[in-house]
């Protein structure tokens, strides 16, 4: 307890350091214009053209005066790809967390049983993160067909690296004197990790998860456009019979549906905690 | 069950000789405290006893079994007869303390439910027999992160305890303790020796507590045993010359 208290009076130190470090107002004014230059060419590129802006604002207001009043007559047989869209985020979730569980083990320094693994796990961890749950999507719907399967199993695999990781995090930042003391008692393997490692992982694993599943419920709107099922793929249809009506419904039910799970995952994490 | 040093040599990879044919023995009902300066081998003798590092020389018996030839599933069960106290209480925090406690008994049941994080309910009672050896009963039920640190100190001697050890090493046990919580846990560990019979042995930076609390005193200086006798037997001037040339920083 005395070293964790000596350790937090410590931090300012180093960061302080670091900040003098970055002194000489010539290295200041190099950096200024180096990061005014990157503005510039972000500009050129995505060809800003605020002009274009000012003049099509009208024909936006078109579009909406056109999907006002929303369509409510289909309201009943929309429900059912709004709860497709949800249950895509919790199965999603629920399986990445099944599987992350186990990989951040292996990809945690201290508890991995050896580099092959921690090097294994790292690397599967990396792919399941950088492709796009988009393209896993794609790919899912060419192997289980069009429907919500295919945009479940796309989040679940995108899931599982930013879970693996960050619970591979929070296992590298424990306390290791639990471990080391039911070790010594003579406790196996599995033991140590279910009754020292988990109990003191769990709450923020679960608040981890449950932000994930916030993120999911939105993606999986996405994912519909692809094809994945859900409420995505009702909105695709709607825009491309110019059905604004029914768009704005479905605008509706979108945002009714992210603000709840975001207000519900916030509450839930705030009980945790 | 007595603890007993023979000859035990360590020369590590890099040349260094940490420690030189030290011989000792902790009876059974015996509290030893182990006094000597930082880079003394005190740390070294330890993890040797412990069984977590091997000697190049020498043999540890415990209860006549030499741990030092033991490998694996021999040594673990060897191990489980030594209960382990360390600088930090070391609890699962968001635990209760009864738990914590119980959890000292893991080694003994290894099953499918114990693995996956269930308790072995039968240890309950005496787990809260071991909690009431040390004084904390009535805190049982509380989570670990509530008790102060000679409680939580405490503790962990419980978990050590549950274990059903014969004898006891404690690695510091009080170096992040205050006064008051350095005294009861010193006074807990002398009555386990003389109550439960165990072989107690402790590593210390206070000679003036040892003095007070121990039935033998070690004095280790550059490897080797420069005595090892009665409280009564050691000289201030034996003790201080432990520390020659020693300055803190």
């Amino acid at each position: 307890m005395n070293s964790q208290h000596t350790d937090a009076m410590a931090l300012p130190a180093p960061a302080l350091a670091r900040s003098s470090s970055f002194g000489g107002p010539i290295v200041k004014i190099i950096i200024g214009i180096f990061l005014l230059l990157v503005l510039v060419q972000a500009l050129y590129v995505v060809q800003a053209q605020p002009g274009e802006l000012i003049t099509g604002v009208h024909g936006m207001a078109n579009l909406i005066s056109r999907s006002l009043p929303p369509n409510v007559s289909n309201l009943q047989s929309q429900l059912w790809p709004a709860l497709e869209t949800v249950d895509i985020g919790i199965f999603g979730t629920f399986f990445a967390v099944l599987l992350a569980v186990p990989l951040a083990i292996l990809a945690a320094r201290n508890t991995t049983p050896a580099r092959p693994a921690y090097v294994f796990a790292r690397g599967l961890i990396a792919i399941c993160r950088s492709v796009p749950d988009l393209v896993w999507a794609l790919l899912f719907v060419t192997a289980v067909g069009l429907g919500p399967f295919a945009g479940a199993l796309a989040l679940m695999i995108h899931s599982i690296g930013m879970l693996g990781r960050l619970t591979a995090e929070v296992i590298e930042d424990m306390d290791m004197g639990p471990m080391e003391a039911l070790a010594s008692t003579g406790a196996g393997r599995l033991q140590v990790f279910s009754h020292a490692v988990v109990p003191t992982v769990l709450p923020s694993m679960l608040g981890i998860a449950l932000f994930r599943l916030d993120e999911n419920i939105r993606a999986s709107l996405v994912l519909g456009f692809v094809g994945a099922g859900g409420i995505g793929f009702q909105l695709l249809t709607a825009m491309n019979l110019f059905d604004y009506p029914t768009v704005s419904t479905l605008l509706v039910m979108t945002f009714i549906i992210v603000m709840g799970a975001e207000r519900m995952s916030a509450w839930l994490r705030r009980r945790i905690a | 069950m007595q603890i007993e040093a023979k000859n035990l040599g360590m020369r590590y990879a890099t040349g260094r000789l940490a420690l030189q044919s030290a011989s000792f023995t902790v009876s059974a009902g015996e509290f030893a405290v182990i006094l000597g300066a930082n880079g003394s081998g005190k740390s070294t003798m330890m993890r040797i006893i412990a069984g977590i590092t091997k000697p190049t020389e020498g043999a540890v018996r415990l209860a006549g079994q030499d741990i030092t030839t033991l490998t694996g599933r021999d040594l673990a069960k060897a191990r489980m007869g030594l209960g382990m106290v360390f600088q930090h209480a070391n609890l699962v925090k968001r635990r209760s303390v009864i738990a914590n406690v119980v959890c000292g008994t893991l080694g003994r049941h290894r099953s499918l439910a114990t693995s996956l994080g269930i308790l072995p309910k039968g240890e309950f009672g005496h787990a809260m027999q071991c909690l009431e050896r040390v004084g904390l009963t009535k805190f049982a039920h509380q989570r670990a992160s509530t008790l102060s640190g000679g409680q939580a100190q405490r503790a962990s001697i419980a978990r050590a305890l549950a274990q059903r050890p014969h004898a006891l090493l404690a690695d510091e046990p009080i170096a992040s303790l205050d006064p008051e919580a350095s005294e009861e846990v010193m006074r807990l560990l002398r009555q386990l020796a003389k109550d439960e019979g165990m072989a107690v042995l402790a590593v210390l930076h206070q000679p003036e507590l040892a003095r007070r609390y121990a039935d033998r005193l070690l004095g280790l200086r550059k490897g080797v045993i420069a005595f090892a006798d009665a409280p009564a037997n050691v000289s201030d001037d034996e003790i201080d010359s432990l520390y020659e040339g020693f300055h803190p920083a």
